[in-house]
């Protein structure tokens, strides 16, 4: 069975063949245990995709009529059947690899976009389709390894729809099949192809079953919906949502389903923290090979959002989070900044080229080979932190400690904080924090100010992400929106004032190298439009943090908790 | 999406050949592919094995009474579709004359398409008319096929003149040779000595090759059914000259 989602147990090819290992402490299991606990169903973890996006239409509006056989198909019957109304041309059977890419949020697939690498004797095509089989446009490819980056894509159609899609994150393998297909044309007395059949079976037991596929060609649909009727009378039935058949374990279920402010705010955060777990473990794999940038920011922001979960939960969680975890985790975001960083800024070179003046871009270059280079080192230590015994233990001895936190709950039911005020406490004291902390920011605070707010917005922003499943989804969203907006300009102000000060660093380390003049020219252009930048941004924090102190959103956050 | 139409003023220079051949190609490379075949005689429809009829005929089409898109045809071939021929079509001046912006009215047509396709030939029938004007408006390119005999490049300065004259939309225009014959000294003669200043001329000369007359028996292209032959290298040599966005 072909499997590309997040699903306990399943098969994930999607790193290199290494499937995700979900032990007993796995944070799978614990997740699992608690939704049973609040829900009493069974459910399975997924992680669901954002709303779809639209990319133009492709060249042929086929229409995808779909037939299912639970045993082998039988070539002779088949063609017999269609013979009665055409000439049908049989091609011979040929194994055919389908390796299914996708990034590993699956952006096409919310996109609604197919994409397939197909391994053929013949040589190998790049196959893009809409995922409800309306279009397909196809193009040879040569030698392409996967992960790999869109833009690396043979220039033209699928590129141009997969490329802004895709964005910055690699194409990976999500699916790995082997099948037998063979294509039959059906021809009518022209001798024009009028619809084409291809029959599709599995080379192995495990894979997903039989099909035939009535492919419609632009102008003869009548056609095809002929021949399916010609296919149907020889007793195979009609799938009405093919898509079903590669993803039955999309489930539709909420993963948070049944949360409520009378439940033990334990349970609340030990779902929050398994979370973040599974997040880490998910993004490991892809951090640890290098796969896209992405890997290591998703891997930071799950352990961002376990200390912030750590520290919300002083109050009912034991001891031992605040004296071991907090500092554990402090640990791995630690070791993961420096790589973070440079990534950032090699991220951001294309947009710093844009804002030289007199610099020509190329002057850039030396500071791009720096970066890179400073990148592989630290990008080395942090592997090395990745792979070590400390990291191991870490992650294994959280498992388990989540694992004894869920084991403990009903001991703890009726004690201690419910959801409902554990969010009273945390979201009011998140709250107070920022409004007293930007309400003394002048146009003279020290940046130092403005960084510390900062962090104190982060942490309003984590309450107000770890407590969703709870809050009312509108006011949160609406919360989480005006405190973005403070948020950005903070971020542009702190990032400003980092930015700065490692160029200077980064220049200086380069000239020691024996830099050009013309890198430390073009750098210096770099550190006057950071420093406008940031007078840009304090000017702005006045205006951002009115409109977050607005009596609007203060009633907001009043209903949410964090007033009180 | 870029439009390119195979022009000339004379018929029977392969203007048709031309066009099915390089669609085929461009499709091969996986480019979203239209040919539209505007000669009434409907030769590049019959290539394609598909029947020269559009329901409602050129009215339908030049008045909007049915949507472009339901005329289209899938071809055999992946990413290249076919707007087939309609015997109506002779009339189409006709029904061009009868519109506002009449000029400009096939460009309109196309540019309802321009989401759908990447590439879009236009197969024009040999005249110089008001579908004629048409294809200068909607063209990026118009590719003209010469025999080379001096009469031919008489045409092709007729032609430049008219491109020149015409007001707005003012097409490349790449010239090649055609159904040469290196045989004939008249042949090796205008070749050697057409002007280049006045327009582009193709480096690749399209020799005259029965396997090219066969696509009539054969109903398809070239690269299709004989893909290493002469014939179809000629034409892949042509379709890179020409290839909307190769440099020169």
């Amino acid at each position: 069975m072909s499997n590309h989602y997040r699903t306990e147990g399943a098969k994930d090819s999607r790193h290199h063949g290494v499937a995700r290992v979900s032990t007993s402490a796995g944070p799978v299991a614990v997740r699992t245990a608690l939704m049973q606990r609040q829900t009493g169903v069974d459910l399975v973890a997924v992680r669901h995709s954002s709303a779809e996006t639209s990319v133009a239409t492709m060249t042929s509006r086929s229409r995808v009529l779909q037939a299912v056989a639970d045993s082998p198909l039988e070539l002779q019957s088949i063609v017999a059947a269609l013979a009665a109304q055409y000439a049908v041309t049989t091609g011979v059977k040929q194994l055919v690899r389908r390796r299914r890419l996708d990034t590993f949020d699956q952006r096409l697939h919310a996109a609604g976009l197919t994409l397939e690498h197909q391994i053929v004797a013949s040589g190998d095509r790049l196959v893009l389709g809409r995922r409800d089989g309306s279009s397909t446009v196809s193009v040879p490819l040569k030698d392409r390894q996967w992960p790999a980056l869109a833009d690396v894509l043979p220039s033209g159609p699928v590129r141009e729809a997969v490329a802004p899609v895709a964005g910055i994150r690699a194409l990976m393998v999500s699916a790995d099949e082997m099948r037998r297909l063979r294509w039959l044309e059906l021809r009518n007395e022209d001798g024009k192809i009028v619809v084409r059949v291809e029959l599709d079976e599995p080379a192995s037991a495990a894979a997903t079953p039989a099909r035939v596929t009535v492919r419609a060609l632009r102008g003869y649909d009548d056609q095809a919906r002929r021949a399916d009727r010609l296919l149907v009378g020889v007793g195979l039935r009609a799938v009405e949502n093919p898509e079903n058949l590669e993803n039955r374990e999309l489930s539709s279920a909420s993963p948070t389903a049944g949360t409520s402010r009378a439940m033990p705010a334990r349970v609340l955060l030990a779902t929050a923290l398994s979370d973040s777990l599974l997040a880490v473990r998910e993004n490991l794999p892809g951090l640890l090979d290098d796969v896209d940038t992405e890997f290591l920011h998703d891997f930071r922001v799950a352990v961002r959002r376990t200390r912030a979960t750590l520290k919300m939960g002083r109050p009912t969680l034991p001891d031992v989070m605040r004296h071991s975890w907090e500092p554990a985790f402090k640990w791995l975001g630690d070791i993961t900044t420096p790589v973070r960083d440079l990534d950032v800024y090699l991220l951001d070179l294309p947009v710093m080229r844009t804002w030289l003046v007199t610099a020509n871009p190329t002057d850039l270059e030396p500071l791009a080979t720096h970066l890179r280079s400073r990148r592989a080192v630290e990008r080395r230590t942090l592997v090395r932190r990745l792979r070590s015994a400390r990291f191991r233990r870490l992650d294994r001895e959280w498992g388990e400690e989540l694992s004894r936190l869920v084991d403990t709950l009903d001991d703890a039911h009726g004690e201690g904080f419910s959801a409902g005020q554990l969010i009273d406490r945390s979201l009011s004291r998140a709250y107070r924090r920022v409004a007293r902390g930007g309400a003394v920011i002048g146009a003279d605070s020290p940046a130092g100010d403005l960084h510390e707010l900062r962090k104190r917005c982060k942490e309003l922003r984590y309450a107000l992400e770890v407590f969703a499943p709870v809050i009312d989804s509108a006011d949160g969203n609406r919360a989480v929106d005006d405190l973005k907006a403070l948020q950005d300009v903070l971020g542009r102000f702190q990032d400003s004032e980092a930015q700065r000060m490692a160029m200077r660093g980064f220049a200086e380390q380069m000239m020691i190298e024996g830099t050009t003049a013309g890198a430390m020219l073009a750098m210096g252009e770099l550190i006057g439009h950071l420093d406008v930048e940031q007078d840009r941004a304090r000017r702005e924090f006045g205006a951002s943090f009115a409109r977050f102190e607005r009596p609007s959103n203060t009633k907001l956050m009043h209903r949410l908790g964090g007033g009180t | 999406m870029k439009v390119l139409a195979t022009y000339n003023i004379k018929g029977g220079v392969g203007k048709t050949s031309t066009a099915v051949n390089l669609a085929y190609l461009a499709a091969r490379e996986g480019r979203r592919t239209l040919l539209w075949d505007l000669d009434p005689q409907g030769a590049a429809t019959y290539m394609f094995r598909v029947r020269p009829r559009v329901k409602g005929g050129a009215h339908a089409l030049v008045t909007r009474r049915r949507p472009i898109e339901s005329a289209l045809k899938a071809t055999d071939f992946d990413n290249l579709d076919l707007l087939p021929a309609d015997f109506s079509y002779r009339n189409m001046d006709l029904e061009l004359d009868d519109t506002k912006k009449r000029t400009r009215r096939l460009g309109q047509l196309l540019d309802s398409l321009a989401d759908d396709y990447d590439i879009v030939f236009l197969d024009c029938p040999p005249s110089i008319s008001l579908v004629s004007e048409n294809v200068m408006h909607a063209s990026d390119t118009l590719l003209v096929p010469l025999i080379p005999a001096t009469l031919s490049v008489r045409t092709l300065d007729q032609l430049i003149r008219f491109v020149a004259d015409s007001q707005g939309n003012r097409p490349e225009v790449v010239a090649f040779f055609s159904m040469a014959d290196r045989r004939k000294r008249l042949h090796r003669a205008v070749i050697d000595a057409i002007a280049r200043d006045r327009t582009r001329v193709a480096d690749t000369v399209i020799p005259a090759l029965s396997i090219i007359e066969q696509m009539a028996e054969r109903r398809a292209p070239v690269p299709a059914f004989a893909p290493t032959s002469r014939a179809a290298q000629c034409y892949e040599q042509l379709w890179a000259e020409v290839r909307p966005g190769t440099p020169r």
